[in-house]
């Protein structure tokens, strides 16, 4: 039991400088929550008023005999109902209208944010992470800021107009009935925090089970030819007949909330019924207030209701406040300095009349690179690559051959020694520069939803047709293109699925080709191809790699013997360096690496 | 039809339960439509002298000899009375959500059941994400229809019911007066939550499409910041993130329309009741007590009304998802007319005229497929992508049936084998092995439950993952899957030889399975591996000749049709394709030896 009050108390702490990050997003918004909290007001006094209306009819037509003020009666009663539409629609429109504004701006922030955070953010950060804070914690963020504003200000006006009201018609009365009240508070406090807790256990389960679910589909042929299937079956079993007893425990537990509360609720009734009865007979109020009073008693759970469950919702928001928080505060570690951007300008505003052209010479002078998590990988490197080489990085995974793409695109810096692009540091010049004169080809190849002439214009957004049909043709993608019924306006919808991946590849090398870059990148992929498009990928890879600093993490034969200059790396060292022949010669490493694979085997 | 039959299929045994809960819920409305009529009570019976309205068994037990005493009685009867309304509604509670829950329940392990058993035709061709969006959101919308929406139409009826009900028995000229606007509050809202599907469609394509941007955004970025496309991604993504936040401002406005729209049409209800309630009480038809009784008894008519009207309109998607859960379950396992005959199986496999083609294919990807091979031989299937090698080892395995010849093992017909027998004696290693959510050691071990830890490390030595597994930070303990750490291909491949190890399989099938291992890798497993096989019929399927050129017989397959047949040095003395082939891939070895 004493853990559990632990846990209800650590569930319950409160981290004001989230919500404090979360309400400056809410700032530009002033105006319209102000009008959300006046028209959630308004409701409070509406559903207050409605009892009292009745109340009038009661004692002043009905009590009174006087037929005469019916007319005025319906009068207010239909000015209350037009009342009540106007203010009703207002608050939802308003609510609504904060919800999906509110939305919009913390996705428009946490998206440029996630433009500007380096490589390495992605490469620590698990890509459905990411996408959880962009729908799924938004969402639901705003969800609860709008509507929690409303509920709070409407359950907070409608207690106190209520025992106002009460007060003012009969003191006594009230205090008398009011002394359910605590009990009503504690109640509703004690079951909303059980039932979140509950249901977050059933989230949780849920989520075990879309996962079985997943890798049941996924894994089908796997689970088929493993002969897997009875059991997973008991797995998935296990897992699903703990989910319906959790669900069942929940659901009673939920169901006992309500009850309990309309006991409490009805304990009032009864005073109300008997103390107020007593005074209708004694003629201290009247009929129509006796009818307030049961009125009143009957709404004030609902309020009581609504403030548990905005506070409940609040706490469960906390972890998703968080969450967002810190995906949008969160902090670039390689960015420009502040002189740099002065002389170059920022990515929106660039500043080109003062950029120097880049002609492609890259130096590693003294280069260390350390991960965060303190792994070296790269211990005082250098290497010098004259514009319009071409070096092929050999290795096995884990010498470092990613690294040092990695540190020449700037997606990490060096953590010691410098990386000199044409002689200079290119921390001296912005990464926007570098970037403008970087081309980078994945051979798993990541296309955009859209056209093909989309994903090829991508390399540069104000290419022509014809550039992009050139390009195309100049890698040899033009001939399949063409073949499709839409050219190049097909879809290569989501994923690009309708591709085979050697289509894909050669797409990406237009896409690069269009960029017109100084500096190009190759990523080989070690997916396998037929000899068809293998030929047609490597007379792709000789056009594009035509005069531009060329840098390879190969893994195909053909593509390392062209390259004019090959560095076998271990361990983040240089152990050779040379083109095909000289280190074919010298029998080394090199030498081994590619002539292994024609040993025999059985000795 | 078939839906209704799934619809009661799930709930077999159950049936009572739902009948309980429904029972408990019809007492539990019936109580509730006598609470305003205590107030009616006290007002009309208690000070004055009419009849009230509540009945008899109540009415009998609040008999007090004082005003006082009277009033005493009525206050804690009514606590009693709500004490008990309270035990219906947790009787009802319980059955229904052990109902929902169990029928729930029923669902899931069938659908998991016959997913997995669904043939590999119908798996490749199946889109993953539908799919889990069925087993998932459309499950769970049925289990809300029958144990939520269900159980709520039916209170929401009840209860108005009884509250029409307590009003006629006080006065029937004024309940029909109460229920004039009725009609118009269930239509109005059954035509607008029908009518509001489409714009709540344009709002979820448009949420999809900006969901679609960041994913693309967030897999791509190499590309995105490569290409310093930032600005123009931000420009893409907030035009849709616009879209969306426009569409489903529309829908909140018409939601907005709607709810203050009924809320007019109900407070002109309650005008109306109140004024003529005032005109009759006035008149002497009806008494102020039943006056404040119709007051309380037309908000049990209502409200509950407009939500009756919305759960209808939304009936139509509880629809949409029970075909859809049914369009899987129309679908025939894999396993329904297979044989029960469990052979033992050696390894001596031949193929005879085996031909294959899908049924809506225009040419076979198989034909003429005829070969031999003994126990402990290894034949290696060399071709090109779309060959037709993969296919081959599909129908060794029965995951496709050839559709003309016969394929034999051992003198039996692989057809009357039973399909799991069959696949539990042919170990087949994929080239892209799908790696179970749970740590690596029990991925090994997958097979084989309780595999004691010197085997699976020996297996994981001998496919040299070993030293990579020890090189997480969790060792063999590291959760990989889903929800893990993502192994390269080459270390799922090599975890996916490991788990055969474990095994004595009488025929090995390596589906590409080395194709992301580098060479050295390469050569020290298949060495390691030699030692292994030794009466093991071995399928090597590759596209690496040098991984073919060791094996006692080499297809080459093109077209779905072997090309050649033999071993290494007959396939080069013929010099044909093999030979040629043979050149191609290995241009460096004649440039090391002219060196």
């Amino acid at each position: 039991m004493k853990q559990l009050e632990e846990e209800t108390f650590e569930d319950l702490s409160f981290n004001p400088g989230t919500w404090k990050m979360i309400f400056s997003y809410m700032k530009p918004f002033r105006k319209l929550i102000i009008g959300l909290i006046f028209f959630a007001v308004m409701i409070a006094i509406i559903d207050v008023s409605h009892p009292l209306i009745t109340r009038y009819g009661i004692d002043h037509i009905i009590s009174a005999d006087d037929l005469s003020l019916l007319p005025i009666f319906i009068l207010i009663y239909g000015f209350y109902t037009v009342a009540t539409a106007v203010v009703v629609f207002m608050f939802i429109f308003l609510a609504e209208k904060l919800r999906n504004n509110l939305a919009y701006q913390i996705r428009k922030k946490a998206f440029k944010k996630l433009q500007e955070l380096p490589f390495s953010y992605y490469d620590r950060t698990p890509a459905g992470w990411i996408m959880a804070r962009m729908t799924s914690d938004s969402r639901q963020l705003s969800d609860i800021l709008s509507w929690g504003i409303v509920d709070v200000t409407w359950g907070g006006f409608m207690m106190v107009f209520l025992l106002v009201v009460m007060f003012v018609i009969n003191w006594q009365l009230t205090l008398i009935t009011i002394t359910v009240l605590p009990a009503l508070i504690l109640l509703s406090l004690y079951f909303r925090i059980k039932i979140l807790k509950a249901f977050r256990k059933i989230r949780k389960q849920n989520s075990k089970i879309t996962g079985l679910y997943n890798e049941g589909i996924n894994g089908a042929k796997t689970t088929k030819t493993l002969v897997l299937e009875d059991s997973n079956y008991r797995e998935f079993d296990h897992h699903t007949d703990s989910m319906k007893r959790h669900s069942i425990r929940a659901n009673i537990f939920a169901g006992l909330y309500f009850p309990s509360i309309l006991l409490v609720a009805s304990i009032a009734s009864a005073l109300v019924y008997y103390f107020g009865g007593l005074r209708v007979y004694d003629e201290i109020i009247t009929v129509g207030l006796l009818y307030v009073f049961a009125a009143y008693v009957a709404q004030f759970f609902e309020p009581v209701m609504q403030l548990a469950n905005s506070l409940a919702r609040f706490q469960q928001a906390q972890a998703s406040a968080e969450r967002v928080v810190s995906l949008i505060e969160a902090e670039p570690d390689i960015t420009d300095d502040a002189d740099v951007i002065e002389t170059y300008g920022t990515i929106e505003q660039p500043k080109t009349e003062n950029w120097e052209p880049l002609i492609g010479d890259v130096t590693f002078d003294h280069v260390t690179f350390k991960y965060k998590k303190g792994e070296t990988v790269l211990h005082d490197f250098n290497l010098t690559v004259k514009a319009g080489e071409s070096v092929a990085l050999v290795g096995h995974t884990g010498a470092g051959k990613s690294t040092i793409v990695n540190l020449i695109c700037r997606f990490y810096e060096p953590t010691e020694g410098s990386v000199l692009i044409d002689g200079v540091d290119y921390k001296k010049r912005t990464m926007h520069w570098l970037h403008a004169h970087l081309g980078y080809v994945l051979q798993d190849p990541q296309l955009f939803s859209g056209t093909i002439k989309d994903n090829i214009r991508y390399g540069r957004l104000d290419a022509s047709d014809e550039m992009i049909e050139h390009a195309a043709k100049m890698v040899g993608a033009d001939d399949f293109i063409r073949t499709f019924d839409k050219g190049y306006d097909t879809e290569v919808s989501e994923g690009g699925s309708r591709l085979s991946v050697g289509q894909k590849q050669l797409i990406s090398f237009a896409r690069a080709l269009i960029a017109d870059p100084k500096i190009l990148i190759l990523d080989e992929a070690t997916s396998s191809v037929d000899t068809h498009t293998e030929k047609k990928i490597q007379q792709a890879i000789k056009t594009v790699m035509e005069g531009r600093t060329t840098f390879i993490i190969a893994h195909r034969l053909s593509t390392i013997v062209s390259a004019d200059r090959i560095l076998v790396l271990e361990n983040g060292q240089i152990i050779e360096s040379g083109d095909h022949e000289t280190l074919l010669e010298q029998s080394g490493h090199y030498h081994k690496l590619y002539t292994n694979q024609f040993k025999p085997i059985k000795t | 039809m078939k839906r209704y039959h799934q619809f009661t299929k799930w709930m077999h045994g159950k049936k009572k339960l739902f009948i309980l809960g429904f029972l408990a819920l019809m007492a539990t409305q019936y109580f509730r439509s006598l609470t305003p009529l205590f107030l009616q009570h006290i007002v009309d019976t208690v000070f004055g002298d009419d009849p009230s309205a509540l009945p008899g068994f109540i009415t009998r037990s609040l008999q007090g000899s004082t005003v006082q005493q009277t009033l005493l009685l009525v206050s804690v009867v009514f606590v009693i009375y709500t004490v008990i309304r309270l035990l219906f509604v947790l009787i009802s509670r319980v059955s229904f959500a052990y109902f929902m829950e169990t029928v729930a329940y029923n669902m899931r392990n069938t659908l998991y059941d016959h997913i997995q058993n669904l043939s590999f035709t119908y798996h490749s061709s199946a889109d993953t994400g539908d799919l889990i969006q069925r087993t998932t959101t459309d499950v769970d919308a049925y289990r809300r229809f029958i144990g939520e929406q269900l159980v709520e139409v039916a209170r929401l009826f009840f209860l108005s019911a009884f509250a029409m009900y307590q009003m006629f028995r006080m006065f029937p000229l004024m309940t029909g007066i109460s229920l004039v606007t009725a009609p118009i509050i269930v239509i109005s809202a059954a035509v607008y939550f029908s009518k509001v599907k489409t714009v709540f469609d344009r709002v979820e394509r448009a949420e999809a499409s900006m969901t679609t941007a960041v994913q693309e955004n967030v897999t791509g970025t190499r590309v995105v910041k490569a290409f310093q496309n930032e600005k123009f991604e931000i420009d893409k993504f907030d035009a849709r993130s616009e879209t969306f936040r426009y569409e489903s401002m529309r829908l909140s406005t018409l939601m907005a329309f709607f709810w203050s729209g009924t809320d007019f049409i109900i407070f002109i209800q309650y005008t109306l009741t109140a004024s003529f309630g005032i005109y009759f009480t006035i008149q002497g038809d009806m008494m102020m007590g039943e006056f404040i009784a119709f007051l309380g008894l037309l908000s049990m008519i209502v409200w509950p009304l407009r939500q009756l009207g919305r759960l209808v309109g939304d009936f139509g998607k509880t629809i949409v998802a029970l075909d859809r859960i049914d369009d899987i379950l129309v679908e025939e396992s894999e396993h329904k007319y297979d044989s029960s005959n469990k052979p033992p199986i050696r390894g001596h496999i031949r193929f005879n005229n085996v031909a294959f083609q899908f049924h809506d294919d225009h040419q076979p990807l198989l034909k003429n497929i005829n070969f031999e091979v003994k126990p402990g031989e290894t034949l290696a299937v060399i071709g090109k992508t779309g060959s037709g090698k993969s296919t081959l080892m599909n129908l060794l395995i029965r995951l496709l049936d050839v559709t003309d010849g016969e394929i034999m093992i051992d003198g039996v017909n692989i057809n009357d084998i039973n399909k799991k027998h069959l696949r539990q004696h042919i170990g087949v290693i994929l080239q892209e092995p799908f790696l179970y959510s749970r740590s690596v050691y029990d991925n090994i071990g997958i097979m084989k439950q309780n595999a004691d830890q010197k085997h699976i490390h020996d297996a994981a030595n001998i496919a040299r993952v070993h030293d990579d597994i020890l090189g997480f930070e969790e060792g063999y303990k590291t959760v990989v899957g889903e929800r893990g750490v993502t192994l390269s291909g080459g270390q799922k491949q090599r975890v996916a030889i490991a788990r055969m190890l474990l095994e004595n399989k009488p025929v090995l099938v390596f589906d590409d399975s080395l194709s992301a291992v580098d060479t050295e890798t390469d050569i020290q497993i298949r060495r390691a591996l030699n030692h292994h096989w030794q009466d093991t019929t071995v399928f090597i399927i590759t596209h690496r000749i040098t991984t073919a050129m060791e094996a006692d017989k080499i297809i080459i397959l093109e077209d779905g049709e072997i090309k050649a047949f033999g071993d290494h040095a007959s396939l080069l003395k013929a010099n044909g394709v093999y030979a040629s082939l043979y050149k191609e891939q290995t241009q460096l070895k004649q440039e090391v030896k002219t060196q």
